[in-house]
């Protein structure tokens, strides 16, 4: 039964057309960094930088290096809105189209409800996680050669330089974590959309959850006060690539932002269980 | 009792929306529940559901507590609501699917069993925003029957209804009552609907019961005899000399006396010469029933 009901959450939810709306947001924002990329002075200005540090150019400039660079900007705005899109319409959406009530005069529990809504919300969050990488390494692939990696300097790190191997399997790590960052976003989104307001209002809450928290966290003040911040934690997927791989610092992170979700998905039902459904 | 609900009241805030309400529902009736907008009628029913619960009292549904055995009291429940909301970009029988595996494991053949029993075969495969208000309607009774139903709750079904669709809508709830024998509760603003299917009726007013009762007995006892005779005053002021009436109202109506019959009162208007065009008890209506109770029904009325 568990699983049928699951299943049905997913053709709710893939049956959707906003729920491709970030496929397709991610796949357009992509093409255009592409052509960027190819033509313009993005690539010299790389190749001076490698050239600099003793590099040869050529061997770094490729599908891998550029794919990351694309993900960048799509993991910290794309991916955050769609994600709380879905996260923010899994429960609310059905209260507002009378879906709900339809749904809570049969003697499934709350509980259970929100738990396959939730999982099915994982689900999309992965799913969504991995067409992103696979577009953008794929349309990377059709513009540039199939070379070693060069990974941007992050703060207290120099930058990084990759076998094509290797560097491939620190993309498809890179992608484990980003997928446990959607399921955070998702979380929070859901969180507010099991209480009592429209889908939209639960997404922008969670995005505004989320815009105070890069803003606090970029206040002077605060800098030793990383660790408090979730939006700190969601740059954990970027730290694979750091040499030496920082795992405690990782799995940190990672343990966090999954309990940030449970927490979110704990608080959401507890609202929920306790609220009144009307039409 | 299918339905029973014990001094319940609940409250969104400081407002009483239910205020003691006290209901049986038994098994095998059509049990129409009557008020005005905000009368309370959708929250009554949503606790019955679990999905609204109640400030106090206590709410039983096929024996079992809602509030602690939500799961127990609505395995055999179906219900349909004003306006049945569907996942339109998905096909009718998908969204069966989808509704029916909240209750219970459906097999295929149990979902085109209700589809044909609905008269919505042939159109099952089809995405639900292609259906009409009617195909919708039906679409809501199939999904509450999938759970094969003891007890059957219908909020305010014929909203929206054309004409042919309402009467369409009182056919299906007869026959549910009558093929499938199941006890139903009809929350409805069309009181000639309820009339007409009902055999018990409670009536909510400003979140208080201010009847409950049987639909035969509101017609009858509270009938009155109409009279048509060229000398109308002459006329009621003989019966009354004589105690067979205790008032005339409107002109061509008489209210007759505890034990009288219209027998009587013909008898003694042929005797001294009235004549008489007409005389005949004429059944109280539903709606007159209903418009005179809430008029007169304050919020000091009869609790229960």
């Amino acid at each position: 039964m568990f699983f049928a009901q699951l299943r049905n959450e997913l053709w709710k939810l893939f049956g959707k057309k906003r729920t491709y709306i970030g496929f397709g947001a991610f796949m357009l924002s992509q093409a255009v960094m592409l052509l960027m990329f190819k033509y313009t002075h993005w690539q010299s200005r790389l190749e001076q930088l490698l050239a600099q540090n003793g590099y040869l150019a050529a061997e770094y400039i490729s599908a891998l290096t550029v794919a990351l660079v694309m993900l960048w900007p799509q993991i910290a705005l794309l991916m955050p809105l769609y994600v709380t899109l879905v996260g923010g319409d899994l429960v609310a959406k059905e209260a507002e189209d009378g879906t709900l009530r339809m749904i809570l005069s049969r003697p499934i529990s709350r509980l259970r409800l929100l738990l396959v809504k939730w999982l099915a919300g994982m689900i999309f969050s992965a799913v969504l996680v991995l067409a992103l990488g696979v577009i953008a390494l794929g349309f990377a692939r059709l513009c540039f050669p199939w070379k070693g990696m060069f990974v941007f300097p992050q703060p207290n790190s120099t930058f990084g330089l990759f076998p094509p191997g290797e560097g491939l399997g620190l993309f498809v790590l890179s992608h484990l974590f980003m997928v446990v960052n959607a399921v955070t976003l998702l979380s929070l989104a859901f969180m507010f959309s099991c209480f009592n307001m429209k889908p939209a209002a639960a997404t922008i809450l969670a995005l505004s959850f989320l815009f105070v928290n890069v803003v606090i966290q970029h206040i002077p003040f605060f800098e030793d006060y990383q660790d408090w911040f979730i939006t700190h934690h969601l740059e954990c997927w970027y730290w694979v690539f750091q040499q030496p791989v920082q795992w405690p610092q990782i799995f940190q992170s990672v343990i966090t932002l999954l309990a940030a979700s449970l927490t979110a998905f704990v608080i959401g039902a507890v609202g929920f269980q306790v609220r009144d459904i009307k039409s | 009792m299918m339905i029973s609900l014990q001094q319940v009241q609940k409250k969104f805030g400081a407002r009483i929306v239910v205020d003691g309400l006290t209901l049986g529902v038994p098994r095998g009736e059509i049990f129409g529940l009557l008020g005005h907008n905000g009368a309370g009628k959708s929250t009554a029913i949503g606790m019955m559901l679990g999905q609204v619960w109640p400030t106090r009292g206590e709410v039983k549904v096929c024996g079992h507590d809602v509030t602690t055995q939500r799961a127990r009291a609505l395995r055999r429940v179906g219900a349909i609501f004003e306006t049945p909301a569907f996942y339109d970009y998905l096909s009718g029988w998908r969204n069966l699917e989808i509704l029916s595996h909240y209750s219970a494991p459906t097999p295929p053949e149990r979902i085109r069993e209700v589809v044909e029993w609905v008269g919505l075969t042939g159109r099952e495969r089809s995405a639900v925003k292609t259906y009409s208000h009617g195909m919708r309607a039906r679409l809501a009774i199939a999904q509450a029957l999938l759970p094969e139903p003891e007890l059957l709750i219908f909020d305010e079904p014929g909203s929206g209804l054309d004409p042919e669709g309402i009467a369409e809508m009182r056919q299906t709830i007869a026959r549910l009552h009558r093929e499938l024998g199941l006890t139903i509760l009809l929350s409805s603003h069309l009181l000639s609907e309820v009339e007409q299917l009902c055999s018990r009726i409670a009536v909510l007013n400003r979140g208080l019961k201010v009847f409950e009762g049987r639909v035969a007995d509101i017609k009858v006892a509270r009938g009155r005899v109409l009279l048509k005779t060229p000398d109308f005053a002459a006329a009621t002021q003989l019966l009354r000399a004589r105690g067979i009436i205790t008032g005339a109202v409107d002109g061509n109506g008489i209210v007759l006396s505890e034990g009288r019959t219209t027998a009587e009162a013909a008898k003694i208007l042929v005797e001294a010469d009235i004549p008489i065009e007409g005389i005949w008890l004429q059944e109280q209506t539903l709606e007159d029933f209903y418009l005179n109770l809430v008029k007169t029904a304050g919020p000091e009325a009869n609790r229960n």
